[in-house]
């Protein structure tokens, strides 16, 4: 099975937390990082789109994004009927399961570049595209109509936001630069991609080592779920995407987004407009479990899975 | 100029609702606020900032009495149920 060694600054950075080391990333360079990733992203799926003949784009899309928007819908019974979750922390985790990781799609990216597998430029607008329906889901299944929301504030926190603006703002610039255009930033943007990605995880595990102490308190079913959901998301993308025609790369990267659960956006869009949604369930899951599950087991897996549905399926 | 007694409110709260609590405070009629990033402790639990959403903020305002139990009823009815938020006041003298 494949293995993308720079996952294991996300456990040396869990490590350090755990001891309590006195290591910490300094607010602002861990902002400078998720502002370069989110580029480099965008940009690298810029580069990548500007060779693709929009037009037939419009169909996957909307495939796409349709499925996306049925996996929040399909895990909110789960969680409320099977795990006894509130009303308001159901729909605040599938918001979260449903919508998607950037973090998580970097290391497919990381490890599909290690293979030397190729894959669409276009995935990185699904990765722009599937963040948002979740989350809108995730707010009318905590309200069906009763309660004030703050939509404004709501969209205005997920539209122009970091993570969406910098991933579109990059991918529009390396659209209109192309890869002749985006030369200059090479260095910069791909070559040095993964070694930020790493500082990067090296952060994220010092932030998900302080989940962890809270895990034993979620209880077996908040557990299991942060580990089946992904897997049967995953399932769904593998064959939507073998369906759809995606390549291999394309494939297994529809399942990792599908699979990934937002501890970026998600958070910070359920605080605001489903406020008493607990918060520390859903991060806890999605970051503690969810997360470091899907970058050391999960990738590997729904790489083996686009393989396999190829090599069977041709 | 001598100095002249004046009201500090001092709110701590999460850093997710910033912009929504400075709507409230300056329709309520604040001249002026300052916002500092804190971290800390409390019944939410330990809020560390390692996170944007997961840090706190500490806004100062400074005005007279009646503006700041304003401000004070206004935001404990619509945000201390759902969300961390600490909220003091004291007497002070405006030096300038």
């Amino acid at each position: 099975m494949q293995f993308e060694p720079v996952v294991l600054f996300f456990l040396l950075g869990v490590f350090a937390g755990l001891v309590r080391s006195d290591l910490k990333i300094p607010g602002s360079i861990y902002e400078a990082l998720s502002i370069f990733l989110l580029l480099a992203i965008g940009l690298q799926g810029g580069v990548k789109l500007a060779e693709f003949p929009l037009s037939e784009l419009i169909l996957p899309s909307l495939a796409i994004l349709f499925v996306g928007s049925l996996l929040p819908l399909l895990m909110f019974p789960v969680l409320r009927y099977l795990g006894r979750m509130t009303r308001a922390d159901s729909a605040s985790m599938a918001a979260h399961y449903g919508s998607v990781s950037v973090v998580t799609f970097s290391v497919g990216v990381a490890l599909l570049a290690q293979e030397d597998v190729d894959f669409e430029g276009f995935m990185i607008v699904f990765l722009v595209l599937l963040e948002m329906p979740a989350l809108v889901i995730g707010v009318m299944l905590a309200r069906f109509g009763v309660g004030k929301v703050r939509w404004g504030k709501m969209f205005h926190e997920v539209f122009f936001g970091k993570s969406i603006l910098l991933l579109a703002g990059g991918l529009v610039i390396g659209f209109v630069a192309g890869m002749e255009g985006i030369k200059p930033l090479d260095i910069l943007f791909f070559d040095l991609f993964k070694g930020i990605l790493a500082l990067f995880l090296l952060e994220m595990g010092l932030v998900a080592a302080s989940r962890i102490a809270g895990l034993r308190t979620y209880g077996v079913f908040l557990t299991t779920f942060a580990v089946v959901a992904p897997l049967l998301s995953a399932v769904i993308g593998t064959i939507l995407g073998w369906a759809l025609g995606l390549s291999v790369g394309g494939t297994m990267l529809l399942a990792t987004l599908y699979a990934s659960a937002s501890y970026i956006a998600a958070p910070a869009a359920m605080r605001i407009a489903v406020p008493e949604a607990n918060p520390a369930l859903s991060i806890g899951a999605s970051l503690g479990i969810t997360f470091p599950f899907n970058i050391f087991v999960g990738i590997p897996i729904y790489f083996w899975m686009a393989k396999f549905i190829h090599s069977i399926g041709g | 100029m001598q100095a002249q007694p004046m009201t500090l409110l001092v709110i701590v709260s999460e850093a997710v609702l910033e912009d929504i609590l400075i709507d409230e405070i300056t329709e309520l009629g604040a001249k002026g606020y300052t916002i500092t990033e804190a971290r800390g402790r409390g019944t939410h639990g330990t809020r560390a900032g390692r996170w944007t959403q997961g840090g706190n903020i500490r806004i100062e305002v400074v005005g007279n009495t009646q503006l700041c139990s304003q401000i004070v009823k206004r935001l404990q009815a619509a945000y201390e149920k759902d969300y961390g938020l600490l909220m003091y006041t004291a007497p002070i003298e405006l030096q300038n």
